[in-house]
């Protein structure tokens, strides 16, 4: 370990507030004469809303106001989007619902908003939520994605509830290649939907000025930056030079503080009705409801082997639950973040992957997690082990047998790994896992009545949201550009310690020599793209390509200097630069 | 509306609330003391453990009344000025924190802990004395080593 630079011991510059209570997270804010705000949700996961009264709940001790669908749509306040186009193999786009912030007409899942109660205090809010009146009618409900085509259309727009029917790669040349299969491998696994559950609970402050027309809203977010953009430019809440989005300290995410809520929308809304700032903080039973879950893939795989144990050609076919309603990248995770991964860490010549998303009547679904990486590593891995074992094989060595070893190496599946050593990173976890000792642990543990097992898995992640090529090509919506600079933010944090990764890697002298300056402030407007944590692994990409510019520069002058002094240049490394994208 | 009186963080304080009013709404809605956090609404995170009368409670479930003319602390009262406690140093020596939420209430339940069962505590001990606090993000490890070190440092 070194005592500066990558892989010193640096402490956490964020700490000190959060450990004597003085951090600042969404809920410790309160804004001068704030009102609090619940939710009512529907019961129903599929209903039509026959009628809505209000009026008893409107006559209750400290309501300030009780707002439906049936306004917010009054007031022109646009829906929800996804901003990630995905065409289908057909070429048509993607379906995607209308999904207002508070229902309409029509209830779609367990925990969809059908009014927003304010009030002076949280508890008026609830008791007077008990006393709105609404008649449903319920309709025949799908949760099973897949059961979905053939379940009770949910959205006029999607028949057959099918948002998309997407694919990638080449199906006769993977055709071919089973074909010419040793043996095949298949598979049908369920990666099963969860809720993402930070500690902290989603909390949104929306508060409207009179005085200047423009809006704040104060959210528990992964990227107030697209917030503000979706909620201008999309839902038509104001322009963004008249919406502040400020997201504090955040209380964990794991993806699910990057989407834009229909709470946020409703509580900005309100705060110009009402006049006052308006302020919902979910409760913990609420964040099941209200929360975008993860996963919830339903896939059929199969691989191909040669006779050496060499995969000849990967195919999936994957059924992919989005929930209710489209969140807002819930359609790039089982497309570009899924896809584009089964390769995995192996060197396979042909992939084809199918993906149906569809609609259910249950929570969206969005990213989560590494979201789209684990449940493509799980289809690969699951592939791999179970070959080896129907091959009878050492699933070790069936491993190392088809590790990418020559870099760069392009995927058929887009992604071009630039770099990596697999083998070492396997023969470290084996030592570590003492794999040789396995058999004498497993006798033992026989002895004592116990079953014990050993897997393997194996992981490659694409972090951040890059490279701008691989984006762009299969559909982000507002499109991305690849610029290389240091990117500086003041304090926010999010668990992943934003100031840490920084402090390492400011191996600052060489930053310097390469001619790089932190980013302004200014500079931040899109940051988001690296979501966050995810900076370092998209920052420390450009951090290299900066050090090696930077060294370029340096053997560039002291090529000069040694020219001048009419002896050899060094330049070394001049024919080496290169870019990447 | 009930009226309360207690001691936080040293200083004597008294308000009117409701009487549904919580320990933990108290504390962060009343004081402004928000250090203590909400995680969930079952008892289950310990987010909001704070101390009343020396021992760790869980701040959500009970009442502000309930600690009428009881001694109550929170992290915020847990420094000495600017100087850490030793388990606020122990957590951050040990990297026993991520995103922080869950950090307050780790640290009060820690120093309970201490204070009941000593200075030398085992992994075991600790991770079974943990049961009501959770934390999403740093797996516990660290606040398991945190607490160790912390628990000998308080000596
Ligand atoms: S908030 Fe008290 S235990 Fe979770
Ligand atoms: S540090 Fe984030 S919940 Fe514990």
């Amino acid at each position: 370990m070194s005592a500066s630079g990558i892989g010193a011991k640096v402490r956490r510059k964020e700490d000190h507030r959060f450990l004597t209570g003085k951090g600042q997270y969404t809920d410790d804010i309160s804004r001068p004469g704030e009102t609090r705000a619940y939710f009512l949700r529907s019961p129903h996961a599929h209903a039509r809303i026959k009628k809505i009264d209000v009026k008893t709940a409107e006559r209750m001790p400290g309501v300030v106001a009780v707002l439906t669908g049936e306004q917010l749509a009054g007031d022109k306040i646009g829906h929800l989007i996804c901003g990630w186009m995905i065409h289908s193999k057909d070429g048509s786009p993607m379906k995607m619902a209308p999904h207002p912030a508070i229902a309409a007409g029509k209830v779609c899942y367990v925990g969809d908003p059908v009014a927003l109660i304010v009030a002076e205090t949280l508890a008026q809010a609830k008791d007077a939520a008990e006393k709105v009146a609404i008649d449903y009618e319920t309709l025949p409900a799908i949760a099973d994605p897949a059961k979905a085509k053939a379940g009770p259309q949910i959205h006029e727009i999607a028949p057959k509830n099918t948002i998309y029917e997407w694919h990638l790669g080449d199906p006769q040349n993977v055709a071919a290649a089973f074909a010419a299969a040793k043996h095949v491998t298949k598979i049908d696994i369920v990666n099963n939907r969860l809720v993402p559950n930070a500690m902290e609970p989603r909390v949104a402050i929306g508060e409207y000025d009179t005085g200047n027309d423009s809006f704040t809203l104060w959210n528990t977010s992964q990227n107030p930056h697209v917030a503000r953009l979706v909620i201008s430019a999309f839902v038509g809440m104001a322009p963004e030079h008249k919406l502040r989005v400020i997201a504090p300290d955040v209380g964990g995410g794991f993806g699910s503080k990057i989407f834009i809520y229909p709470e946020e929308v409703a509580c900005l809304w309100a705060s110009k009705r009402t006049g006052r700032p308006v302020k919902w903080t979910s409760d913990r039973s609420e964040a099941f409801l209200a929360d975008a879950h993860g996963r919830d893939h339903v896939t059929h795989a199969e691989m191909a082997f040669g006779a050496d144990g060499k995969i000849l050609a990967l195919r999936a076919k994957t059924i992919a639950n989005l929930g209710a309603y489209m969140s807002t990248f819930s359609s790039s995770v089982p497309t570009y973040l899924y896809a584009t991964l089964l390769s995995g860490q192996y060197a396979i010549p042909h992939i084809y992957c199918e993906v149906d998303a569809v609609y259910t009547n249950t929570v969206p679904v969005d990213a989560y997690r590494g979201a789209g990486r684990p449940e493509a590593t799980f289809v690969v891995e699951r592939l791999v082990e179970i070959g080896a074992r129907e091959m009878a094989m050492d699933p070790a060595e069936l491993r190392r047998r088809n590790f990418v070893r020559t870099f760069p190496h392009q995927t058929p599946v887009i992604m071009n790994y630039d770099t990596g050593d697999y083998n070492a990173s396997l023969k470290k976890a084996m030592e570590i896992a003492d794999v040789k000792g396995f058999g004498k642990r497993k006798r033992d543990a026989a002895r004592d009545g116990k079953l014990r097992g050993i897997g393997y898995s194996t992981y490659i992640e694409a972090c951040g949201i890059a490279p701008s090529q691989a984006v762009g090509s299969l559909g982000a919506g507002v499109g991305l550009w690849e610029f290389r600079r240091s990117a500086r933010q003041p304090d926010w944090q999010c668990g992943g310690a934003h100031r840490l990764p920084r402090a390492r890697a400011g191996a600052r002298d060489d930053l310097r020599a390469s001619g790089l300056r932190p980013a302004r402030h200014s500079d931040r407007e899109y940051l988001d793209r690296a979501w966050r944590h995810r900076q370092g692994a998209v920052r420390h990409g450009h951090l290299r390509f900066a050090l090696r510019r930077g060294r370029h520069f340096r053997d560039r002058e002291s090529a000069r200097q040694d020219r001048d002094q009419g002896k050899e240049g060094r330049s070394a490394h001049a024919g080496s630069l290169r870019t990447r994208h | 509306m009930t009226a309360v009186s207690m001691t936080v963080n040293g200083k004597a304080v008294t308000a009117d609330v409701d009487s549904r009013t919580l320990l933990v709404q108290f504390l962060r809605e009343n004081l402004r003391l928000t250090g203590t956090h909400v995680g969930c609404d079952t008892s289950q995170c310990g987010a909001c453990v704070v101390h009343v009368d020396g021992k760790a409670r869980k701040s959500c479930t009970m009442f502000a009344w309930q600690a009428e003319g009881a001694n109550v602390t929170t992290i915020e009262g847990v420094a000495n000025g600017a100087t850490l406690h030793p388990m606020q140093e122990a957590f951050r020596e040990h990297h026993g924190l991520q995103c922080g939420y869950c950090t307050p209430g780790m640290i009060m339940a820690a120093i309970d802990m201490v204070h009941r069962l000593g200075h030398e505590l085992d992994d075991k001990t600790i991770r079974q004395e943990l049961d009501g606090n959770l934390c999403r993000c740093t797996g516990y490890h660290n606040i398991v080593k945190a607490i160790a070190a912390g628990a000998r440092a308080m000596k």
